[in-house]
């Protein structure tokens, strides 16, 4: 597993909205599962000393890591106070943050990120559904009946896109080491280049779906950044362009990001390309008749 | 959202670049008391919220005597097919010489890009590919609120020192503005100085609330009353009605589409928390788009209840076919509603999409 296992404790910011609490909920209902530490703490500001699930909440990112051995998070704030929550866990020392909130404006994000990397800490989204590991630890709101454990590693830009291919491999039989949900903004912390960092020194991955759509050119670079056997699915190709196709970074824009010519890219590259995700599964097993 | 061209002169010019003396009008005789200013020669530029305007005719050259008629003949023109309402009257410059600068978002560096090159005024794209060397590109600190000084030497080059100053401040309006593209194309020299000769701005739309403006004028009437429901739409034109959870997915369903030989009418994702009342929404929307022959609802997802959708998609009460995909909690009860209603439920999307295919053909 790559971002998290069993023993890594998780803090919520967030903790006492509707989704904060709601998630709470289903990260420990997995972390018991799994037998997992979960979500060991929460913040909100001025809400400290309530519980939310029977999870401590704090005032501070601070006072939560002071009581409590925690290393990542998962941001849930609305997206005027999402970045300070990014800045906030990154000082405190924080090393991932999973930043689940949309409509971040993007300056916000930019000086956010640049600032958790100045701290050496990494951020998963914004705009994002988080990462499972399967049978370890899931942080974020991914729907942990869908996954099955074994060795092939997902990145995607999207959310429930990912869960329809996660879907077809786990009923194909194809287990995954770890499930990444990277983000639909146009500047987001991990990139697909920085998760197949993760994986390559992960002996767990043998393989790896790229899930991509329209809109720079992200997806190209992660494949030319690594040595690992990819599998790749990019949205979009129907999308006209100079129109927001949903995610803030899913435009075509000035004639670049656009699916076909990402597509031709990646075969270029020796990457199979998928046309629709029901192939995917059929695609990995080629892929490991070949290289594994 | 993308601004006028006067809004972006009008922010650039507060924020003490030069640019032309201009006046906006938004009928030919509005245009007499601005003669003795914009001199002998002027230009008219039509201010309609699409690109490729000057090709388009929306852009006409004028002088003192015929001014008032070109004004009326540019107000009588429709532009890509929308109405001239507004002129921008500008003053003529003597050019010298032609320069390029932006600021964008590089998503690659997740930092401000900035670009400049001393070939202006032709397509930046085309001295991308022919002369990537002309091109001097500096990446900024998000952090910081200026540029530093070495940064604008390496940007400017041998070109005169004047541009630096306008290079520092188009950074700060594009910090304070939260756009994402801050472009000056051409950016000109003059025997009276340096002049941006046109201008460019694009806001974030996830900051124009606090850029103070309350209508997103990139997005169509339809368009924006699915925002008020807080979906994601964009209208297409084809026959099949889109609905679906995430935009992945709901793409990934247009793509799917196109690869059964169908035609997509629109894009519409529903967001998290499908509850009935905004499926009914949703459904009705779509419904109301005259090409509409039949509806295809892809959702997916562990914390959707499939009850909740399947009386959502009932209340609707379209008169066009449904075709439903989903897959969640409540499943049975989802289908049992659905079916007993006559409305078809089909297990993955390759199905729902080849048979809404078959349907609208």
């Amino acid at each position: 597993m790559i971002y998290g296992d069993k023993k890594t404790g998780v803090l919520v910011q967030g903790a006492t909205g509707k989704q904060g609490e709601f998630h709470i909920g289903l990260m420990n209902a997995y972390a018991k599962q799994v037998g997992g530490r979960g979500v060991v703490a929460g913040v909100t500001p001025g809400k400290g000393g309530r519980e939310v699930h029977g999870v401590p909440v704090y005032n501070t990112v601070k006072e939560a890591m002071r009581d409590n051995d925690i290393s990542a998070s998962v941001i849930f704030v609305p997206a005027a106070a999402a970045a300070d929550s990014i800045m906030e866990e990154a000082n405190a020392g924080i090393q991932t943050i999973v930043a689940i909130t949309e409509h971040i404006p993007v300056h916000d994000s930019m000086k956010a990120i640049a600032y958790a990397k100045m701290e050496g800490c990494s951020v998963i989204g914004p705009n994002c559904p988080g990462l499972l590991s399967p049978g370890e630890v899931k942080m974020g709101i991914m729907p942990a009946g869908l996954f099955l454990p074994g060795n092939v590693g997902v990145i995607s830009r999207s959310g429930t896109l990912t869960y329809e291919v996660v879907d077809e491999l786990t009923r194909a039989g194809i287990g995954q080491s770890t499930v990444v949900g990277i983000g639909g903004d146009p500047v987001i912390g991990q990139t697909f280049v920085d998760v197949l960092e993760r994986f390559g020194n992960d002996p767990q991955t043998k393989a790896v779906v790229l899930i991509g759509e329209v809109g720079g050119n992200l997806e190209e670079e992660g494949a030319k950044s690594t040595d690992l056997p990819l599998v790749s699915y990019i949205a979009g190709i129907s999308a006209p362009p100079d129109k927001r196709m949903g995610h803030a970074g899913a435009i075509v824009e000035g004639g670049e990001g656009d699916a076909r010519s990402k597509i031709a890219r990646l075969k270029k590259m020796g990457v199979p390309v998928a046309s629709r995700p029901s192939e995917i599964p059929e695609m990995v097993r080629e892929l490991f008749k070949g290289h594994c | 959202m993308k601004l006028r061209e006067y809004e972006a002169k009008n922010v650039i010019k507060e924020a003490g670049i030069p640019v032309p003396a201009g006046f906006l009008i938004k009928s030919a005789e509005e245009l007499t008391p601005h003669l003795g200013a914009l001199g002998d020669a002027f230009v008219l530029k039509a201010q309609v919220d699409v690109g490729g305007r000057g090709k388009a005719g929306g852009i006409l050259m004028a002088g003192k005597e015929d001014g008032i008629k070109t004004a009326k003949e540019l107000f009588s023109r429709q532009i890509k097919g929308l109405p001239v309402k507004e002129i921008l009257a500008e003053q003529r410059l003597d050019i010298q010489h032609e320069y390029y600068l932006s600021i964008t978002v590089d998503r690659s560096n997740k930092q401000p890009l900035i670009l400049f090159t001393e070939a202006g005024g032709v397509d930046i794209e085309i001295t991308a590919k022919e002369h990537p060397e002309a091109i001097h590109r500096v990446i900024a600190n998000p952090l910081m609120r200026d540029i530093p000084p070495f940064m604008i030497r390496e940007l400017v080059g041998t070109a005169p020192k004047e541009i630096g100053q306008i290079i520092s401040k188009l950074y700060r309006v594009f910090l304070e503005k939260d756009a994402l593209l801050a472009e000056i194309n051409p950016l000109v020299t003059t025997p009276e100085g340096v002049y941006a000769a046109d201008a460019k701005l694009i806001v974030d739309d996830n900051a124009l609330g606090r850029q103070g403006f309350f209508i997103n004028r990139d997005l169509t009437e339809r368009e924006r009353e699915a925002e008020k429901h807080g979906f994601s739409y964009v209208e297409l034109n084809g026959a099949i009605g889109v609905i679906g959870n995430g935009a992945g997915l709901t793409m990934s369903t247009l793509d799917l589409i196109e690869f059964y030989g169908g035609k997509a009418a629109n894009f519409l994702d529903v967001g998290g928390g499908a509850e009935s009342e905004r499926v009914m929404h949703a459904v009705r929307l779509v419904g109301s788009v005259p090409s509409v022959k039949v509806i295809v609802v892809n959702l997916l997802g562990g914390i959707t209840k499939c009850d909740e959708v399947a009386k959502g998609i009932i209340a609707a009460a379209i008169p066009q076919k449904v075709i439903v995909r989903l897959a969640g909690t409540n499943e049975a009860e989802g289908r049992a509603m659905l079916t007993e209603k006559g409305y078809e439920m089909l297990d993955t999307m390759d199905l729902v999409v080849k048979k809404a295919v078959a349907v609208a053909v």
